[in-house]
C-alpha cells in the first residue's frame, strides 16, 4: 500500500524537495534561514504525511499531519527565533567545518545513505527512495550537530535528526501507532522547551552559547 | 493497580508545589514515597502471586520483569526521598538552595520517579517515550545547581542521551516494520504481549539492523561504552540523591530496555547474534572503566566509572545467557542499584562534610564520621564484589555462566578487569576513609536522615550476600522465564 504512494510522482518530488530544504540548513550562515529552512522541511512532511491520510484514508495519520504542521513547523520554529532574540546572540552560525565542504560531505553522506538502504534487499523498491532519504537526514542532522559551534544548532541537529525517523516510520509503516506518534510529538515538544531552558542558563552563566566552552569536564 | 502505582508520584509532586515551608514539603514528599512504595510492593506481590497484570485497555502492563523494575525503583526511590531530607536540609541551611528551589527539587523528583515506573509498566515498545521523558526531567534535575559544571555536564547528558534515544527510535520503527508484515497495521502491533508471541516468524535481516540501533540507543542511557561519555560528567554533578537514582535506579531503566528487545531478537535472528554484540560490549565497558577508576582524581566520578562498569557486567551476564547468566544480571540489576544508592548516599555526606570531590584531598572519613565511614567501606567490599556480599554472589553466578557456555576468553578478561578494578577502586577509598582528618573538619555525623537511608541500603547489601529468601529466588527465576 505504502510502496504505490511513495512510487508516485509527487512524493518522489516532495521527498527531494525534503533534501533540499536540508542542504539549505547545511549551506546558511543565517541562524534564522536555518531556522526557516527547518520549518519548511517540517511543512513537507506534513505535507507528505497528508499525503499518506489521504490514501489510505486512515483518520489518525491526519491527526499526524495536522500536528507535524502545528508543531514542528509552527511552534518550534517560533521558540527558536523567541530564543534567538531573547539571549541577543550574534545571529551567524559558527562553523568548525565551512560552508562548501560541509554541503561536499552532505552529498556524500547521501549517496552512502541511498546505496546503504538499497543493499538491504527485504525492503521493496519503491520506498527505499524515501527511506534513504529518511536515513540521510538522520546523518546529516547528526553532521549538523557535530559541525557548528552553537548550541542552537545542536539543538536544530537533533530535530533535523527527528525528522528524518518521521519520514523513515511513515515511509516503512505508514506511521506509528497513534498512541506512540502522540508521545514522540509531547517528547519533542518538552525536549526543545527543555533545551532552551538549557541554552539560556548557558548563556547566563557562560555569556555565550558556543559549546567551546562546555569542555571543562573531562577523565 | 498499575494506574494507582503512576498517579502516587504525580500527585506527590503536585502537592509538593503547594506546600508553603521546608516542614511542609518533605512530609509531603515522604508521605507519597511511602505511598508508592506500599503500592509497588502490593503490586509486585500481585504478580508474583496472579503472573501478568494488563489495564487500562492494554496500554499499560506488568510482568514479572515489570514488576521486578517497579520493586528496585520503588525502594531506591523511598530511600533517595529519605536522604533527600537530610541532604537538601542541609543545603537549604547553608543557603544553597532557597525554598522556591527546594520544591522545585521535590516536584521533579517525584515526576522524575513517575517516569521511571512508566517505563517498567508501558506495554507498548514506545517504552521509548518514556524513556526520553526520563531524561528531561533528570536534567531538570541537574541545572538545579547553577554551577558552571553542573550547566555543562546538563547540556552534554540532553544532547548525547537524546541523540542515541534517536537512534533507538529508529530500531523501534524497524521492530514496528518487521511487527507488521506478520501483524498487520493495529494499534498493538507494538505492545509487548502481542510482539513476543510472533516473534519468531519476524525477518531476522531487520530484527539484526533494529537490535543494533537499539543496543546503540538504549546503551547510550544505559552508560555502555563507547557511548558512556556523559555519564560520568551527569553522575557527578547532579545533586547527590539525584546520582543515586541516576547511577542506581535509571541505568537499569535503559538496561530493562535493551533485554525487552533482545529478548523479542533473539526470538528470529538467533541467540548467537544478539548475545555476542552484548558481550562486546560489556568486556568494553568494564575495560574502559579500569583506567578510569584506577586513575580517578573524584570520587563521585569514580563511583560514576564503576556504574560503566556494573552495566558492563549485566550486559555481559545476559550476553553469556543460559538461566546462569541471565539470572546473575537479573539479580545483579538489583544488588547493583542497592550497593551503588549506598556509596553515592556515603559520597554525598562526605561532599558536605569535607566540601570537595577531590579523592586526596579527603582523609580520615572514619574518624571523622564513623558511622558513614563504615558504611561506606562495606559498600566500597561489596561494590568491588568481594564476599560476603551480595554483588560477589551476582558476580560469581555471572561468572560461572560464562565458563559454563563456554566463552573461556571473555571470562578470563572479565575476571582480570574485575581484579584490575578491585585494586584501584579499594586503594582509592582507603585513602579517604584511613588516615587522620584535616584540620578544620568538626567530628560528627551530617544528619539521622541520610544515615537512615543508608543503614536500609546496608541491610540488603549484607543479607543478599548470605541468604537469597526464596520468594526473591522464585521471583527472579520468572524474570528469568520471561527474559529467555
Amino acid at each position: 500500500m505504502s510502496e504505490v504512494i511513495f512510487g508516485s510522482k509527487i512524493m518522489q518530488l516532495l521527498i527531494a524537495f525534503i533534501l533540499v530544504s536540508t542542504f539549505m540548513i547545511l549551506g546558511s550562515t543565517r541562524l534564522y534561514s536555518c531556522v526557516r529552512a527547518f520549518g519548511i522541511q517540517s511543512f513537507l512532511l506534513a505535507f507528505v504525511a497528508g499525503i499518506v491520510a489521504y490514501s489510505t484514508g486512515k483518520y489518525d495519520i491526519y491527526i499526524v499531519a495536522l500536528l507535524t504542521l502545528i508543531i514542528k513547523s509552527a511552534v518550534i520554529p517560533y521558540i527558536f527565533i523567541y530564543i534567538i532574540r531573547e539571549i541577543k546572540v550574534k545571529r551567524e552560525v559558527e562553523l568548525y567545518v565551512t560552508i562548501s565542504p560541509s554541503i561536499i560531505i552532505g552529498g556524500i553522506l547521501v549517496v552512502i545513505s541511498y546505496y546503504l538502504i538499497r543493499s538491504i534487499s527485504i525492503i521493496s523498491e519503491l520506498s527505499s527512495l524515501a527511506l534513504s532519504a529518511s536515513v540521510s537526514l538522520v546523518s546529516i542532522g547528526l553532521f549538523i550537530m557535530i559541525s557548528r559551534k552553537k548550541a542552537l544548532m545542536q539543538m536544530l541537529g537533533i530535530l533535523v535528526m527527528e525528522n528524518g525517523l518521521f519520514l523513515g516510520a511513515i515511509s516503512l509503516t505508514n506511521g506509528m501507532p497513534l498512541l506512540v506518534e502522540l508521545g514522540i510529538f509531547f517528547d519533542v515538544l518538552i525536549g526543545v522547551l527543555i533545551m532552551g531552558i538549557l541554552i539560556f542558563r548557558i548563556n547566563k552563566t557562560f555569556e555565550s552559547i558556543d559549546t567551546d566552552m562546555l569542555k571543562t569536564l573531562i577523565g | 493497580m498499575i494506574e494507582y502505582l503512576l498517579i502516587a508520584p504525580i500527585l506527590t509532586g503536585i502537592l509538593c508545589f503547594f506546600t508553603r515551608s521546608k516542614k511542609e514539603v518533605e512530609a509531603v514528599s515522604l508521605t507519597g514515597s511511602i505511598a508508592t512504595l506500599v503500592i509497588g510492593l502490593i503490586l509486585v506481590e500481585n504478580v508474583y502471586r496472579q503472573g501478568v497484570i494488563i489495564s487500562w485497555t492494554n496500554a499499560l502492563f506488568a510482568d514479572a520483569f515489570s514488576a521486578f523494575i517497579v520493586l528496585i525503583v520503588s525502594i531506591v526511590g523511598f530511600v533517595a526521598s529519605v536522604y533527600s531530607i537530610g541532604y537538601m536540609g542541609h543545603e537549604f541551611k547553608h543557603g544553597i538552595m532557597d525554598l522556591k528551589k527546594l520544591k522545585i527539587y521535590y516536584v521533579l523528583f517525584h515526576i522524575f520517579m513517575f517516569t521511571m515506573l512508566l517505563v517498567g509498566v508501558t506495554n507498548n515498545l514506545g517504552l521509548w517515550i518514556a524513556i526520553e521523558m526520563t531524561t528531561l526531567v533528570s536534567a531538570l534535575l541537574m541545572i538545579l545547581y547553577t554551577k558552571k559544571s553542573s550547566i555543562e555536564a546538563a547540556w552534554k547528558y540532553m544532547i548525547i542521551c537524546t541523540v542515541g534515544i534517536t537512534f533507538a527510535l529508529f530500531g523501534t520503527i524497524l521492530t514496528y516494520y518487521a511487527a507488521v508484515k506478520i501483524l498487520g497495521e493495529t494499534g498493538d502491533a507494538l505492545n509487548w504481549t502481542s510482539l513476543i508471541a510472533v516473534a519468531g516468524q519476524f525477518d531476522p535481516t531487520i530484527m539484526k539492523l533494529a537490535f543494533i540501533f537499539i543496543l546503540i540507543g538504549y546503551g547510550t542511557k544505559a552508560g555502555l561504552a563507547p557511548m558512556h561519555t556523559w555519564l560520568p560528567d551527569a553522575h557527578s554533578e547532579a545533586p547527590t540523591p539525584v546520582s543515586a537514582l541516576l547511577s542506581g535506579v535509571l541505568l537499569n531503566c535503559a538496561m530493562y530496555g535493551i533485554i525487552r528487545f533482545y529478548t523479542i531478537a533473539t526470538k528470529s535472528t538467533g541467540v548467537d547474534f544478539t548475545s555476542n554484540l552484548l558481550i562486546i560490549f560489556g568486556l568494553l565497558s568494564l575495560g574502559v572503566a579500569v583506567p578510569f577508576i584506577i586513575l580517578q582524581e573524584d570520587y563521585k566520578r569514580m563511583l560514576a566509572y564503576s556504574s560503566v562498569e556494573h552495566m558492563g557486567i549485566i550486559a555481559l551476564g545476559i550476553g553469556f545467557g543460559g538461566v546462569f547468566g541471565i539470572f546473575g544480571a537479573i539479580l545483579h540489576m538489583f544488588n547493583h542499584a542497592m550497593t551503588k544508592s549506598l556509596m553515592f548516599f556515603g559520597a554525598g555526606n562526605v561532599l558536605l562534610k569535607y566540601e570537595t570531590k577531590e579523592i586526596s584531598k579527603v582523609s580520615g572519613i572514619v574518624k571523622s564520621m564513623p558511622a558513614t565511614g563504615g558504611m561506606l567501606l562495606i559498600g566500597g567490599l561489596a561494590i568491588t564484589g568481594s564476599p560476603p556480599f551480595s554483588i560477589f554472589l551476582s558476580e560469581f553466578t555471572i561468572l560461572s555462566a560464562g565458563f559454563l557456555q563456554g566463552h573461556i576468553i571473555s571470562s578470563v578478561l572479565f575476571l582480570l578487569f574485575m581484579i584490575m578494578i578491585f585494586a584501584g577502586f579499594f586503594n582509592n577509598l582507603v585513602t579517604m576513609t584511613f588516615g587522620t582528618p584535616k584540620p578544620g573538619i568538626m567530628p560528627g555525623e551530617m544528619s539521622r536522615w541520610t544515615l537512615g537511608a543508608m543503614a536500609i541500603l546496608v541491610v540488603f547489601v549484607i543479607v543478599l550476600g548470605v541468604y537469597i529468601p526464596p520468594f526473591f529466588y522464585e521471583m527472579i527465576m520468572k524474570v528469568v522465564a520471561v527474559v529467555r
